[in-house]
């Protein structure tokens, strides 16, 4: 029998051990369930939306149909976007539990309906979704704890280190071949189910096993942590609760620090002061004269200027025009804002560097698109999107071309291609 | 003719533990099939001998070779020719018997053959119904049969045991010694340390009194008799009078 199978054997007998792997094995399989099921109800979500969508513009093209007023179906009708999660964001749900993954716009003014949802849930974002990126980051290295703390100390405290290391192949390498064991298991009670969750939902083969890596490679972290402690030669309840503590200050202390220094550092306005910012820019375009408004609109949009002169009467293009003015007098906020998130994020990533709680969680976001910056594309396309929608029913509204029930067939649709 | 080393060979060792001086020229030499006794009080560095036998304690000045190998330079060259039992044999409660002395004969690099392990557990005198049992309810007695049968399906020239005799009842002393005798006999160079003085005139060839780190009396068995009980006896009282005090 090889030393690997008697070491095996060795832990394998211990209950404890055996109950902590098979608990680890369990909080995975659990946080992996969790995962599928929440990223299969935001599928679901998303295949109910053409449904839902048809109904809704049936709708109101019955009745724009009798009126043939464009501004009616620009104001009314709603359009869906969606950002469907990637294969592995059931690994890491990010920011997807805060950030709305459907968004349905009309051609009004966008930045409000942009960041109207945009409010934050510190009980949401503090400790995260019960994922696999959870149980990896934050519990996982109790794990190794409970496991590692008392590799050398527990064998000095039963008496039984001078015995092992009087014997050739019980030195260093003894200790490696425990520690390299414990890492083994500890990865296969988080690595299998992953894998397994993964090729259920189509993850590609290079992206689980960069996964699978990840977590060899924060697991080893852990596990030296254990074996430099374990140095020290204290008793194994002095390893424990040092280990312990460190998990403390390096999972939970530092990275909340970390962000509150950037915070700090890095001021950003909430997303909703720019919708407040953009609704009052609306709202006072009706206390001035509408031929300012529009005088503003077509210096910024020349294509529209040679569109009939504004009547009296009530006329939609005007109302389009102050809440695209509107947008356009929080340009400037919003690009603070986005550079301002941006810097933040660089900021953490940064960070995750010297932590690696904070870099595993980084990297498995990032891989999972689920980040800040897979939203910030989502805010991408919803933009361009809308800047169709726009440019679609301005053709009938700056034309005065009558709008038919027909006519929303043509109306841009939202691509989702990542 | 070649020379060969001897199993141990200690000459004017010295080691130190920050300002103290544990040993202070100890020499000793232990030719192969003998047993040498190494008496003294606690603190005369009987342990701290075995220590630098086995590479855990680094010489401060003089020589120290099992089979010829300076255990300070090649600690695991030097334990491949040593079994050790610890004053407290303690292994694995959690494993059997014959698992026990399989890891164990696998971290010595040794054959684990099962055969061969419940022989060496008849030899030891360890009866056969606790071969399979878990050594969780074995007595001191039983674990130091156990970790002996090792040490001779491991067929080494060097045994050293700490305190072998310490909490054995007498029965147990006598199954024990007679143990030493059957590995003396297989050529083996056996090195005890004890404050065991009956135990050690017993079956020791040789005792050594350790006093203050250096080796201030040497006794070698002779006649029938081998030792005079009596006078080591009061040898040793002085001695660890003397360390008391």
């Amino acid at each position: 029998m090889t030393l690997w199978r008697h070491e095996a054997r060795l832990l394998l007998r211990q209950r404890l051990a055996m109950i902590a792997l098979a608990l680890l094995a369990v909080l995975t399989v659990a946080a992996l369930g969790a995962g599928m099921a929440e990223v299969s109800r935001q599928h679901a979500a998303i295949a109910a939306i053409p449904a839902a969508q048809a109904e809704d513009i049936g709708a109101i093209a019955a009745w724009v149909d009798r009126e043939k007023d464009a501004g009616s179906a620009a104001y009314y009708s709603f359009h869906p976007t969606w950002n469907a999660p990637s294969p592995l964001a059931f690994a890491a749900l990010g920011m997807r539990d805060v950030s709305p993954y459907i968004l349905r716009v009309r051609a009004l003014g966008l930045e409000a309906q942009i960041y109207d949802g945009d409010t934050f849930n510190p009980e949401l974002a503090l400790p995260g979704r019960f994922d696999f990126a959870f149980v990896l980051v934050f519990l996982a290295p109790l794990f190794v704890i409970a496991l590692c703390h008392d590799l050398v100390s527990g064998e000095r405290e039963a008496g039984r280190w001078r015995t092992l290391a009087a014997l050739p192949y019980g030195g260093a390498a003894l200790w490696r071949r425990r520690s390299l064991l414990r890492l083994g298991l500890l990865s296969a009670a988080i690595g299998l189910p992953f894998a397994l969750a993964a090729a259920m939902s189509g993850v590609s083969p290079g992206a689980i096993l960069i996964v699978l890596l990840l977590v060899l490679a924060y697991l080893l972290f852990w596990v030296g942590l254990c074996a430099l402690v374990g140095r020290l030669r204290w008793s194994s309840v002095a390893n424990a609760a040092t280990l312990a503590g460190l998990w403390l200050v390096l999972v939970l202390v530092l990275p909340t620090l970390g962000h509150v220094a950037i915070n700090r550092a890095i001021p950003v306005n909430q997303g909703a002061e720019i919708a407040l910012a953009q609704r009052e820019a609306v709202n006072r375009a009706w206390d001035i004269p509408r031929a300012e408004t529009m005088r503003r609109f077509y210096a910024g949009h020349p294509q529209w200027a040679d569109s009939p002169p504004l009547e009296t009467a009530f006329h939609y293009k005007w109302y389009f025009a102050f809440h695209q003015v509107g947008d356009e007098s929080v340009a400037k906020q919003v690009r603070a804002y986005r550079h301002g998130l941006e810097t933040r994020d660089e900021a953490a990533r940064t960070l995750g560097w010297v932590l690696p709680s904070v870099g595993v969680q980084a990297l498995l976001t990032r891989m999972a698109r689920t980040d800040l910056t897979a939203q910030l594309a989502y805010r991408d396309a919803i933009r361009h999107f809308h800047r169709r929608l726009r440019e679609f029913y301005y053709g009938y509204l700056f034309r005065d071309r009558p709008f038919g029930k027909a006519d929303f067939e043509r109306a841009p649709r939202f691509d989702a291609a990542p | 003719m070649v020379e060969t080393a001897p199993p141990i060979l200690i000459e004017n060792l010295a080691v130190t533990y920050g300002d103290h001086r544990v040993l202070d020229g100890l020499s000793l030499s232990a030719p192969e099939g003998s047993v040498t006794a190494l008496l003294g009080g606690n603190g005369a560095g009987k342990s701290t001998t075995l220590s630098t036998l086995l590479g855990f304690v680094k010489a401060h000045a003089g020589a120290v070779s099992v089979c010829g190998v300076d255990p300070g330079v090649a600690p695991d060259a030097a334990r491949r020719q040593i079994a050790y039992l610890p004053e407290n044999v303690a292994l694995y409660e959690h494993l059997t018997a014959v698992e026990n002395a399989q890891y164990l004969l696998a971290l010595s690099g040794g054959k684990q053959d099962r055969a061969a392990i419940v022989e060496a557990f008849a030899a030891a005198g360890l009866q056969e119904r606790a071969w399979g049992q878990r050594l969780g309810a074995f007595s001191k007695g039983m674990r130091q049969k156990v970790a002996i049968a090792v040490a001779l399906l491991r067929e080494v020239p060097v045994l050293l045991l700490d305190e072998p005799t310490s909490g054995l009842d007498p029965r147990a002393t006598a199954d024990f010694n007679a143990l030493v005798l059957s590995v003396r006999e297989r050529g083996t160079a056996v090195l005890m340390v004890t404050h065991d003085l009956l135990s050690a005139a017993d079956i020791a060839d040789r005792i050594c009194f350790l006093e203050s780190g250096r080796i201030v009396e040497d006794v070698v068995a002779h006649g029938p008799d081998r030792f005079d009980v009596r006078a080591l006896h009061a040898r040793f009282a002085v001695a660890t009078q003397r360390l008391a005090a």
